[in-house]
This record gives structure tokens, sequence and C-alpha cells, in this order.
């Protein structure tokens, strides 16, 4: 862990703790968890950094926080989130957010410490599965394998509401800026290492950006747009890493009206990083990406909601469209049973063509197949 | 046959009669918020955690009844949610940093008390529970 990592949380936690300490009562004190437990069964390739063709059930979750509302406009809590998926994750605990929130008033809040960056529809709850139907987010766009590493900021957010008026909806807002570390022991560590690339401490950078949703007049509609910048530089065992700034815009739509759901976003990326060995000429390497989902739902009864969705990533960089090393497409069915307010348990189906996202050369070391039927089945609980 | 029918017609009249009325829920807010009435969507959007305020600017802090008659009905009059929609909904909010839950109580008097107590406290109760100290809000 970075010393500045370290240091931020640690205050936060010293914050958190004498806050919690300062003589309130225990009412004002809230302590929410959740934990679930994944199986995972598919044929043509191992998927996820799991043994998903035998059957796995190598992927576990599960985050506790604690949260004081210090007095009616001041916040401060602190989550802590375990991750073991396949290879990825591990037996150590990360903290996920720690937090002071001062809400000057609707339109106008500070945020600083460790926090959650706004971006897209689930960027910052997509690692909380009890909040949604599917067992497995779009992989095109919030890949559960390499998600740790954007998830949050090390800085401050300014965020608010404002209504446009009766006529034109309200406006919620996110600017942020911030540092950022590669997780450690996710994905992208992982096509690192397996390139020959070892870090002895994940590169970072800086993370700025902003988010805007627009909850229009008709009920239930909302429109939005979010912009992450990041570069990134780092030392490697044999020389250096640097990506230079980073634009990575999105734009998304959500509608929820009685029973129904539906969303969709649209994402492109377009990021160069050069590999700088100690005795050999630089490598820079360059991708573009366009990603995108559209997904809906129906709550049948107050207890179970299904709904599918379908998804798209295509690298136009990697020179051939047809090959499926640049492309991932994923039908996808979900039903989910809510047992109460705390128990649910989930089963998901994914029919996927290409390999672009998701799909590991050290678990599939024959060569990836084009397709890819999997099967998700989630039990979980949460408080 | 026909009285028969006509019978069952007046019963079925009668239950759904009982159970509105057995259902009726107050919107209960502490004297200070400065509003005197509040519309069905300001009321969604507060009790969602989408907003703070009413359109009239006055500042809110939404309060909960655990379960229950009035806190079901409520749900399903004013949110438009089910219970565990709603929680989902909020649970979203805390895991990702950006609010802590409404404070809720086992009961309505409860609920009253500190309404009466808090300012800006918003809250609701069945129609027939005593609300000494709180004003009510009537729901455009």
């Amino acid at each position: 862990m970075r010393p500045v990592n370290s240091l931020l949380i640690g205050a936060f936690a010293l914050a958190t703790g004498s806050a919690l300490c300062a003589g309130q009562g225990s009412e004002d004190i809230q302590i929410h968890g959740f934990a679930t437990q994944g199986f995972v069964v598919s044929n043509g390739n191992n998927y996820l950094g799991m043994g998903t063709r035998s059957g796995s059930p190598a992927w576990t979750e599960a985050a506790i926080n604690i949260n004081d509302q210090v007095e009616n406009k001041l916040r401060v809590g602190v989550q802590i989130h375990y991750t073991r998926l396949g290879t990825f994750g591990g037996d150590n605990v990360s903290v996920d957010w720690a937090l002071g929130d001062y809400r000057v008033k609707p339109w106008l809040g500070l945020r600083a410490g460790k926090v959650k960056i706004r971006w897209g529809l689930f960027n910052d709850t997509q690692d909380y599965d009890p909040g949604y139907l599917w067992a497995l987010l779009p992989e095109s766009i919030y890949g559960v394998d390499i998600r740790a590493t954007n998830l949050s900021q090390l800085g401050a957010e300014v965020y608010g509401k404002t209504s446009l008026g009766r006529k034109r909806g309200r406006l919620s807002y996110s600017g942020y800026y911030g540092y950022y570390f590669f997780a450690s022991d996710d994905g992208y560590m992982a096509l690192f290492n397996a390139s020959g690339y070892t870090f002895p401490k994940p590169p970072g950078g800086k993370t700025p950006g902003f988010d805007l949703r627009w909850d229009t007049p008709l009920p239930g509609l909302q429109l939005g747009g979010s912009l992450m910048l990041y570069n990134a530089d780092g030392s490697m065992t044999n020389g250096s890493y640097r990506m230079p700034v980073t634009f990575w815009p999105t734009y998304y739509a959500q509608w929820n009206i009685k029973k129904v759901f539906a969303s969709a976003q649209y994402t492109k990326l377009v990021q160069y990083q050069t590999f700088s060995v100690t005795d050999a000429v630089p490598s820079t390497s360059g991708s573009d990406t366009r990603a995108w989902f559209v997904m809906g739902g129906y709550h049948f009864t107050d207890k179970f909601q299904a709904g599918a969705y379908y998804t798209h990533d295509l690298q136009p960089s990697g020179g051939d469209d047809s090959n499926p090393a640049n492309f991932y497409k994923d039908w996808v069915g979900s039903g989910r049973f809510d047992f109460n307010s705390n128990f649910y348990m989930k089963l998901e189906g994914h029919l996927m063509d290409g390999n672009l996202v998701g799909f590991y050369s050290f678990d599939n070391p024959n060569g990836f197949k084009p397709r890819t039927g999997l099967l998700v089945a989630k039990i979980g609980f949460t408080f | 046959m026909k009285k028969l029918l006509l019978a069952f017609l007046l019963l079925s009249a009668l239950s759904i009669l009982a159970d509105r009325a057995q259902a009726q829920v107050l919107v209960i807010a502490n004297p200070a918020v400065k509003a005197s009435d509040v519309s069905k969507s300001e009321l969604r959007d507060v009790f969602t955690g989408a907003t703070s305020s009413l359109k009239s600017g006055a500042q809110v802090i939404p309060v909960l009844l655990k379960q229950g008659a009035a806190h079901n009905q409520f749900l399903a009059d004013y949110v438009g949610k089910s219970d565990s929609t709603f929680r989902a909904g909020w649970r979203s909010l805390v895991f990702s940093g950006q609010a802590s839950m409404p404070k809720s109580f086992d009961t309505e008097s409860a609920v009253v008390e500190f309404v009466a107590h808090t300012a800006d406290a918003i809250g609701y109760i069945s129609k027939a529970t005593p609300h000494e100290g709180a004003k009510v809000l009537s729901v455009r």
C-alpha cells in the first residue's frame, strides 16, 4: 500500500473512531454488511480466472461498513471489502471507501478521503451484489475481474442536486479529483505479469472527473453522462511504465417506472501505455474499444424479478473485427428471488461470443474457443 | 341468485372500504418544517434519498417505521415500491458511501416522539395514532 493511501485511510479511520467514541448514542451509529457466494459453470472456455469448465465455487464477496451521522450535515464512515474471484482478489481485505461527508446544502456537499467514483450507471455500486438483479454486470463495461482499480479515488468530491423547475426535472452532479492505484491482485496486473512486466508496487496516477445526471420531467427517466480521466506511472523490476492522460467518457439512460426497469450505456476508450525496459527500445501499445449494453427487467412479485441484457464490446484497433480476440458479445437472462429483505438468490445464464474481455490464457492454456456458455448461481445475505 | 350476488358484491365493497380506512396513513413533520402540504412526488424523492428538501425549500430528514401496515401502505401509496425494493435502494446508497440509512423505529409512537422533537424530521403513521407535538402535512 502506498504511503499516501495508508495515511489517508489511517486519518479517516481515526476520525471515524473518534466520532464514534465522542459520547454519541448507539442510535447514531449504523453498521451494515453483506456476503455472497457464487457457483459458476461453463463450457467452451474457463472464465474470469476460475476453473469454470469443471464448475467453480471460487467467487466469494463480503463487505462491512460503519457510518456515523455526527450531526445533520456531517457524516463519517468506512467500508471494508473482501473479494475472491478465482485467482483474483485474495485473502486480504481492502478499504472500499473511508470518508468524511459534509452536506452544506442539498445543492452542495463535500466528501474527502477514499471516495467511490461516480461513473456511468454502476461504477460506484458494482461491488454491492445485493443492489441489482444481475449476477454479473455487463463485462464489457463493468469487468468484475478488473473493477478494483477504478472503484475509488483518494481525494475529494464535490456533489449536489438541484431542481430545474417544476417542468424541467432535477440535475445531480459530482466532480472529483484524486489519486488511484492499480489493484495489486486484479486482471490488469495479471495481464501485465503474463506479458513479463513485474511491478514491485502497483502503478498509479491522478484521476479527476465528473458525472452529470438529469432526472427528466418524464416520470422515472434519467439521462446522464460521465467522464473519468486518469494517467499512470510506475516502476517495474527492469524498467518503467507510463500511461498518458486517458479520457474515459460514457453516456447512459435508465427508466424505472412501477415494476419495469430498463437502462442502456455506451462508452468509448482510447488508451496508450509505454513499457520502457532497460537496454531495450520502449514499447508503446494502444487500444481503441467501444462497448455498450441494453438491459431490462420486471418485478413479477415483491420477491421475484427477472430480466435480460445484451452487451457488445468491440476493439477496432485490433484490425480484424471478425477475430474473436477483438470482440465480445453476451446474451444474458437472469432471475432473482428475495426470500426476505435480507436473504436472496440469483440464477443467470450467459451465451458469449468472442474473447475480448474476461478470458485469460493462464487458465485456457490450449487457446480460446470462440463461444462460451455460462451458468451462474449466487446466494447472498445483506443487512 | 340475484340476492346472493348482491350480498357478495356488498361484502366485497365493504371489505375494500374497511381495508382502505384501516390502511390510511398520515404524513407528519416537525412543527418547524416550513410546509403545510407535500406532493406525492416530493414524498417519493425524500423517502428514496433522491433529495433532502421539499420544493418549498424546507430541508427534511426522513424517518421510517421498521415494518407494519402503515409502513407498507405508505410505501405502496407514496413511494411506489415494495419494502425489499425500497430497502435495496437505500442500501445501494449506503454501500457506495453516499448516505446513511434513515432512522427507523419499531413503533408509531416512537416515530411521533422523534419527529416532534427533531427539527426537519418527517415521517408517517396510521391515521388513528395520536400525534401530539407533530404537525400533519396534507398530501397533494
